[in-house]
């Protein structure tokens, strides 16, 4: 089993504790709690209201805080399969182009010589997972938020500064890397990616132009669905 | 009836609260929510520059399409315009683009030379100068005493008005340029071949060739965009195989599927023998030639019978000694190219910068007449240019000293004759003489039959072969020098300097390889007193009494007079406003209207508007419509080794610096990552003189001498010595041989006989 739908259980499970918690809660009479009830948990011997509220504690706060925690690694964290990229329809081009044969781009030949083998969308952009910087999370956000409101227009500009850690995490040191001496000259500007590395390697991703809505190439990249 | 009083409605009004709680809850979530995505969208950093212009590259003739990021006011970040024909990608030479407006030591004011020393002056007197003397001259010694040098990187519409008041106005063709120093070859093949110039293909056959012959080019240095192109059909297509043809183990050479290392100087031998193979081995299509080729012998015209017996001399067998490479291999080269699905070949240097250039040339050609590898996508000859605006600027507009605009010759007297309609000019303004070529002007003001010349964005004291001799040349003349830097190998010879603007501190218009006209939007002020060179040219033609011919005085009154001028021969480009070339990623000619969306394919039908209905490819730069497969015998190069000069040297260009350096060297990303030139030797060569690593070593020839540092490489041939052009501290072009194709004058830069000692460490 993935540690993803581990993860999901685990959140579920979670999540119906604490609501059926809360409804059984919403219930108790706090007030006719008799004083001299005791509860024995293992060891520990708690009086009855004590007991109520702490279940209480748990129910409104612990709970919920832990399921927001999980729901938040399971965003971040559990994403990172292809699928889940794709489920957002703007994102459906790069995924049919990474995964046509015929294609040139930087992401299909990454993926069709099985240089990435699994993850491939989050093995390049990393930055978005947990270890990510705030940058990432802050665009992740505001491109939800565009997504989910439909307050996005095409063709869709990526704003931000696609960061050649991502590259440079597999190229870096490796002898080809090593044999083109301006790697080492413009190493300062690659390292804050102020020089991108797909200036001379190429373009990822179709061009905005290719999977804006009406160019003759946007239905195949939609997989044939519009 | 009390007792059933309504008690308060307690029950129901913490129902209420609870639910205005929870609604108020939710309500600040959903702002907080809100809230958070209205911070983001502020805080979010907007990259790396507030905004971008699409623009052009300043460096080689890949031309490629690019972003140019700004914020306040400066050049902050550079990227490949994924909607241009390069789809994103440059190379690091275009990706540090945005140092070259600042780089160190600018002109910025022109100047004089008095006593023997250069100082500085105004423009008016710099101008009033020119004016003066151009005109003394042309009195006194006539109008061929004159002379304009220009460059394959001014913009079309400087070097349009240039030729323009050269030839119309001053009647002089003495009208050359740095363009017959690399492409001349290539040009004057193609006029040979099709009777028009430029390449018929277009980058994007790349994408779909099955075969790549690499033949005298060294894409993975010299046009990065074009070998990542190459490799990613590679990546795309497991059926795609490259050969490569040169006699130095390049590093395209290095990467390819198949190196051939022909001795120097002697591949016209392969070309013929895979030609003769192609006959002989029924290679050839057939219903092709005989539909759009016919041959030609000394300008007489031969049947398919006299190609076959004249190949009989280049059987694999007879030439392998000579070529160094052995029969079978050649064969099977041969079958390869002929039956791939799709044959591109690319050739650039290697080719032209020989004396055999124009025949190398057409024989590439017409290895794909012959096997029909024409005119569907990826099968194609294309020859790779060398500077950005070579092709739109110089051969486009005829701006070389035999041609006139839009594929015209000064020795034809209807192109005369209609050239002087256009310019307004009167009936035998335009002399009838060819001008001098690059290496025979450069002779001239040696010897004194120009005294005056203008040269404008070029270096020729560091990219003339025989260098030494043709900076005395520009000594011993009075020679108006436009320029970047006071300290170029040309600056330093000048007798006027003008401080020029460059790249996008000025507009204009940039045409690349595959006939792809594009604009260059002025973003920024020249530094100082800085002008454009078109600026220069209306005010020596005001000072020279010639203000009423060129009436165009800003770029886009000379891009559209000259656009109109193209509009009734085949190199057509009215469709192209400056509106058009604002919004696009460039487009290419023919593009007759506005509505055209320009030509990938030439001569092709349904690409090209000129090709008739029905034709399918139609070669109308001939009246009979075909193109002509020439029968070239090989003859030796001038240079050959001796017992005094016992090896060859052979000039480049490396990754990251381009031409002879004036930019490249002097960004520091760039200057650090190609170090100085230095010397490559075969391990052999260097044994036999006790030459190590490092050692200072002087290479010679029988036009000069130059000393530098060894580097030893394994894999360099024995019998070859390699340097790079770029480093005027190690000025190559001194030892480089001047002679020249006997019809393209181009120079042979390729092939020198030099001899090679140990200085010391």
């Amino acid at each position: 089993m993935e540690i993803t739908d581990l993860t999901r259980m685990f959140a579920g499970a979670f999540s119906a504790v604490g609501l059926v918690l809360c409804l059984w809660l919403s219930r108790v009479e706090f007030g006719k709690i008799p004083r001299e009830r005791k509860i024995h948990i293992g060891f520990a011997t708690l009086s009855g209201l004590a007991f109520f509220k702490l279940l209480a504690l748990a129910a409104l706060f612990a709970i919920p805080a832990t399921a927001v925690g999980v729901a938040n690694y399971h965003t971040v964290e559990g994403v990172h399969d292809v699928d889940s990229c794709n489920r957002c329809h703007v994102m459906t081009p790069m995924v049919t182009d990474m995964r046509d044969p015929q294609s040139q781009s930087l992401a299909a030949r990454h993926f069709k010589n099985g240089w990435i083998p699994k993850d491939q969308c989050y093995q390049c952009h990393s930055d978005y997972g947990l270890a990510g910087d705030m940058r990432a999370k802050m665009e992740g956000y505001r491109h939800l938020a565009r997504y989910t409101t439909r307050t996005y227009t095409e063709p869709i500009m990526y704003r931000g500064v696609f960061h050649n850690d991502n590259c440079l995490k597999c190229h870096q040191g490796t002898p080809a890397f090593q044999a083109v001496p301006s790697h080492a000259t413009v190493s300062e500007r690659l390292a804050e990616s102020s020089l991108s590395c797909t200036n001379c390697h190429g373009a990822a991703h179709p061009s905005r132009e290719r999977r804006t809505p009406g160019h003759p190439d946007y239905s195949k990249l939609m997989g044939g669905a519009e | 009836m009390e007792s059933e009083t309504p008690q308060p409605a307690e029950p129901q009004d913490i129902h209420r609260r609870e639910f205005m709680w929870a609604m108020a809850g939710l309500g600040a979530a959903t702002a907080a929510a809100f809230a958070g995505w209205g911070a983001l969208e502020a805080l979010v950093p907007p990259g790396t520059a507030d905004e971008w212009h699409k623009s052009v590259c300043r460096f080689c003739g890949t031309g490629c399409t690019i972003r140019v990021g700004m914020r306040e006011g400066e050049i902050v970040d550079i990227r490949g315009h994924e909607d241009g024909h390069n789809k994103g990608v440059i190379c690091v030479k275009g990706s540090m683009l945005r140092a070259l407006p600042k780089i160190e030591g600018r002109l910025t004011t022109p100047m004089i030379r008095r006593n023997g020393k250069l100082e500085p002056a105004s423009w008016d007197e710099a101008l009033d100068l020119i004016g003066r003397r151009f005109k003394e001259i042309r009195d006194t010694h006539g109008p061929d005493a004159l002379a304009f040098y220009g460059s394959g990187q001014l913009f079309t519409e400087e070097t349009y008005t240039a030729n323009k008041l050269f030839k119309g106005g001053l009647r002089t063709n003495n009208v050359d340029g740095n363009p017959r120093l690399c492409m001349s070859s290539a040009a004057a093949g193609y006029v040979r071949v099709y009777g028009k110039d430029e390449p018929p293909g277009c980058y994007a056959d790349i994408d779909h060739a099955e075969l790549f012959f690499i033949f005298g080019a060294n894409p993975y240095e010299c046009h990065p965009p074009l070998w990542e192109r190459v490799q990613r059909r590679r990546a795309a297509n497991r059926n795609a195989f490259v050969i490569c043809v040169d006699p130095r183990r390049s590093e395209t050479a290095k990467r390819s599927d198949l190196h051939l290392p022909v001795i120097p100087g002697t591949d016209l031998l392969l070309l013929n023998a895979m030609a003769q193979v192609m006959v002989e081995d029924g290679l050839c299509d057939m219903k092709f030639m005989q539909r759009h080729v016919r041959f030609d012998r000394n300008g007489e015209t031969v049947d398919f019978e006299a190609f076959r017996a004249f190949l009989r001399d280049y059987t694999p067998e007879k030439v392998e000694q000579q070529l160094g490479i052995g029969a079978d291999l050649i064969r099977h080269v041969a079958h390869r190219f002929a039956t791939s699905r799709a044959s591109t070949s690319l050739w650039t240097m290697g080719v032209n910068q020989r004396t055999q250039g124009t025949a190398l040339n057409t024989m590439l050609n017409a290895l794909h007449l012959i096997t029909g590898q024409f005119g569907r996508k990826g099968a194609t000859p294309f020859s790779i240019t060398g500077q950005p605006n070579a092709c739109g600027g110089v051969r486009d507009t005829g701006s070389l000293s035999h041609l006139l605009p839009a594929g015209r010759t000064v020795t034809n007297p209807d192109h005369r004759r209609e050239v002087e309609h256009k310019w307004g000019l009167p009936e035998g303004a335009i002399s009838q003489t060819p001008g001098h070529d690059a290496v025979s002007l450069f002779r001239a003001m040696g010897d004194g039959r120009v005294k005056g010349a203008l040269i404008m964005c070029t270096n020729p004291g560091q990219s003339m072969p025989a260098a030494d001799r043709y900076a005395k040349a520009m000594q011993d003349c009075f020679t108006v020098v436009s320029e970047i830097v006071p300290d170029s190998e040309t600056a330093k010879a000048a007798s006027v300097l003008l401080p020029a603007a460059l790249w996008c501190e000025k507009e204009g218009v940039l045409g690349q390889g595959e006939r792809r006209y594009q604009l260059v939007p002025k973003l920024l002020d020249p530094p100082g007193e800085a002008r454009s060179d078109l600026w220069m040219l209306v005010e020596i033609a005001k000072r020279l009494g010639l203000g009423d011919l060129i009436k165009a005085r800003t770029p886009q009154e000379v891009w559209d007079e000259w656009r109109h001028f193209s509009a009734d021969s085949y190199y057509n480009f009215e469709g192209m406003t400056y509106d058009r070339l604002r919004a696009l990623p460039g487009l290419q000619w023919p593009c007759p209207d506005e509505d055209h969306p320009g030509t990938a394919r030439r001569f092709v039908e349904g690409e090209d508007p000129f090709v008739s209905k029905g034709a399918g490819i139609e070669f109308y730069g001939r009246k009979d419509k075909r193109a002509v497969v020439y029968l070239c015998p090989y003859v030796p190069s001038p240079e050959q080794r001796s017992e005094v000069y016992p090896l060859y040297l052979t000039t480049g260009r490396v990754l990251e610096q381009w031409h002879t350096g004036t930019m490249t060297m002097r960004i520091p990303e760039l200057r650090g990552a190609a170090g100085p030139a230095r010397f490559t030797v075969s391990e052999v060569d260097a044994k036999r003189r006790g030459i190590e690593a490092g050692d200072m070593i002087e290479v010679s020839s029988a036009f000069g001498a130059v000393q530098g540092r060894a580097v030893i490489d394994r894999e360099m041939r024995p019998g070859l010595v390699f340097a790079a052009f770029y480093d005027a501290r190690l000025l190559v072009n001194r030892v480089v041989a001047d002679h020249v194709d006997p019809v393209s004058k181009e120079p042979e830069f390729k092939l020198t006989a030099v001899q090679m000692r140990r200085l010391g460490n």
